[in-house]
């Protein structure tokens, strides 16, 4: 090893040691420093097993927080970043506290999700095995800018990588990365068979309206959800892919799927959610699981963490989940209009640094299919930016109360009993949890000093 | 009962940041005072859009590529647009479809799109696709015989000169160049601006200074519009001009 790779390494332990010392949580910070001192110090670490990560827009927690559990149910030593921190210095850090003084990472696996413009400049200095590549939506665009430029980004890392990639068929804005590289014979493409909630036309706005080769306007049998579903182009024929694995049967109702001819019962009734389990699918299937193992998970699995994460409190049903972008929180409201009966709903929108300061995406959002939704309860930094949107799609203003703050936001939810879903924005959704679970501690004390 | 009809014009290629928000609050706030609205869409390839009874032109922002791909379409609809504006219909245009309606655009591959030539203004790129106006943003504008604060937020490269006639002075951000104190473009019947939000989300006044303009031009009479139920509109307005302004 170098000089200058050995001392990158010495270094960034002893920050860690440090920072552990002073008794706080090492996190973004000692990779954030070794960034700044050295552009290429990713490269001072060794790792030897294989690298698998999970892009895209939507899911990437999820669907990292599920393969990490399939590998681990049989055994498997894996190093993960369960939590998210996907960016460059994220993993620097991840790695630094994971490996000795001479830069080496012992695992089994690297299961990594990766933020979708950081794949490039991490995969250029650690060897990927396997990519896999969820969905490009509109996230978060004035950080990331256009998701065009985005998607050029993935595809140029793409004309040279020769590893494995796992791909969404039914996404165009995916489904191009496939030809990338056509030297490239490891490429296995995901997809899921028409659903009953499947629509003609579009149903949400969507990103992939015309042909990426071509420029010709893309010609949709139907749409799954947002632009996804099945597409072909008139003109050149991009679209007509041979699918690796193809989710068959999808049943919300139940909720299951099948794969491979046998039925999994799943946990949640989403399509975004099958989506994301054909894609755990997909790779898992690249590393010959037992189908056992696949079966206990699907059927069991919860990510939670604000993802489709359910809670009780003070006798209420309550669904949360994360949606930084319209895909996201349109899939939540498909899911609560799935619930037929009376719901209220508590949108928390904030707009800080991470979540990108423009909330303008918002209306984008489709709320005119509210229905049996008898009061909004709105909060966060952009509380009254939710309130306006939601109101302006038709609903009942007097119905809509705005709390900022998000204790207040509980009382007001909470002083009903009934079904309830939240949704909550990037930097939002930790705090929603932590206000959801003081509430139910307050109701709990209240209860037994009462 | 009285009706506005709204041109949306490339509703699926102009509707970044959402934009298509805008048409959305105008009909919700005609449906409010009892005014039917219909809207035509006018898409890429369209070729027997029908201007007649326009009240209203609609033109959302798009990123480069859309704005490359409908050039050409725009251009062969110049006369059309041109003797609706002249018959003083309503011009409304958010970023990219502001920046078309001037003499050209140059976008940040250096590309040179033609505009339709309706304005005198124009807008050049940084070939530095970092350098970018982002932002939260209040300009002042007059209404009336009022002044008016309106908020926003931008997301441009292009930076837009030779503007005769501005939108708005800057309180905070950028506006038509990178700290310029002008921003965007307009006439009696015309407000071109790079404000999303979507712009009327949060500037109610102006959306019903919109619809007052149009009722008067369609009625013959003037139209003042009732107040509604804006309860939210005011109090975010409140939050956010505090939040923004006082960052100065």
């Amino acid at each position: 090893m170098s000089l200058k790779n050995t001392l990158t390494i010495w270094f960034g332990k002893l920050m860690v040691k440090v920072l552990h010392l002073l008794g706080k949580d090492a996190g973004n910070a000692p990779g954030l420093v070794l960034w700044e001192l050295n552009k290429d110090c990713l490269k001072a670490f060794r790792v030897d097993c294989p690298i698998i990560a999970v892009t895209g827009t939507n899911g990437k927690t999820s669907v990292t927080n599920y393969l990490n559990h399939i590998f681990e149910s049989t055994g498997r030593k894996i190093i993960t970043n369960k939590q998210g921190n996907n960016l460059d210095t994220g993993i620097t850090s991840l790695l630094l506290n994971n490996c000795d003084m001479k830069g080496r990472v012992k695992a089994d696996y690297l299961v990594l999700e990766i933020d979708e413009s950081h794949v490039p400049v991490i995969f250029s200095k650690l060897k990927l095995e396997t990519l896999v590549l969820l969905n490009f939506f509109r996230d978060q665009l004035d950080r990331n800018g256009e998701v065009e430029t985005l998607i050029l980004k993935v595809k140029k890392f793409l004309e040279t990588f020769e590893g494995n990639v796992v791909l969404n068929a039914d996404d165009p804005n995916v489904s191009r990365l496939g030809l990338a590289n056509p030297e490239n014979k490891n490429i296995y493409y995901f997809s899921v068979e028409k659903y009953a909630g499947a629509t003609e036309k579009p149903y949400e706005v969507g990103e992939g309206k015309f042909c990426p080769m071509c420029g010709e306007e893309l010609r949709y049998d139907y749409y799954q959800y947002s632009h996804v579903g099945r597409f072909c182009c008139p003109k050149c024929g991009f679209g007509r892919v041979k699918p690796y694995v193809t989710a068959e049967n999808v049943r919300l109702d139940v909720p299951s799927v099948t794969f491979g001819g046998e039925e999994y019962k799943i946990s949640h009734n989403s399509i975004y959610y099958v989506y994301n389990l054909s894609a755990v699918y997909a790779a898992a299937s690249l590393y010959k699981f037992d189908k056992k193992v696949l079966h206990e998970t699907f059927e069991k699995f919860e990510v939670n963490n604000g993802r489709l994460e359910k809670f009780k409190v003070g006798g209420s049903d309550l669904l949360v989940n994360l949606a930084k972008n319209p895909v996201g929180a349109n899939m939540t409201l498909r899911v609560m209009n799935e619930h037929k009966g009376e719901k209220e709903l508590l949108f928390v929108l904030n707009d800080n640094l991470a979540d990108g300061h423009d909330v303008s995406w918002i209306w984008d959002i489709n709320f005119s299919v509210f229905s049996g939704v008898t009061r909004v309860v709105t909060s966060g930094t952009r509380a009254y930016d939710i309130a306006i949107r939601i109101k302006c799609s038709g609903y009942d203003p007097d119905r809509i109360v705005v709390r900022p703050d998000l204790d207040d936001a509980m009382k007001e939810f909470f002083n009903t009993r009934g079904s309830k879903y939240a949704i909550a924005n990037y930097t939002a959704i930790q705090p929603t949890r932590a206000a959801i679970k003081r509430y139910k501690a307050g109701l709990k004390e209240g209860a037994s000093n009462g | 009962m009285a009706e506005l009809k709204i041109l949306h014009m490339y509703p699926s290629m102009l509707d970044l940041y959402g934009d298509s928000g805008n048409v959305e609050i105008l009909r919700y706030r005609c449906r409010m005072r009892g005014i039917d609205t219909t809207v035509v869409k006018h898409e890429l390839g369209d070729r027997d859009t029908d201007l007649s009874g326009v009240d209203i032109i609609y033109l959302g922002g798009g990123a480069d590529y859309e704005q490359q791909l409908l050039a050409d379409d725009l251009l062969g609809m110049t006369d059309k647009i041109k003797a609706a504006y002249k018959d003083g219909v309503y011009f409304l245009m958010i970023c990219g479809g502001y920046q078309l309606m001037g003499q050209y655009y140059k976008d940040s591959n250096g590309k040179k799109i033609p505009g339709l030539g309706l304005f005198d203004y124009h807008t050049t790129a940084s070939t530095n696709k970092r350098e970018r106006c982002i932002g939260n943003i209040v300009i002042e504008t007059q209404l009336g015989d009022k002044r008016y604060k309106v908020i926003g937020f931008e997301n441009h490269g292009g930076q837009t000169t030779n503007v005769k006639t501005p939108f708005g002075r800057v309180l905070a951000g950028n506006g038509n160049e990178f700290g310029s104190s002008s921003e965007g473009y307009s006439e009696e019947n015309v407000t071109a601006t790079y404000l999303h939000g979507p712009l009327l989300s949060k500037n109610p006044r102006l959306a019903d200074k919109i619809i007052a303009y149009c009722m008067t031009r369609k009625t013959g009479k003037e139209y003042v519009p009732a107040p509604i139920n804006d309860k939210l509109e005011t109090e975010c307005r409140k939050v956010l001009l505090e939040r923004l302004l006082k960052k100065k």
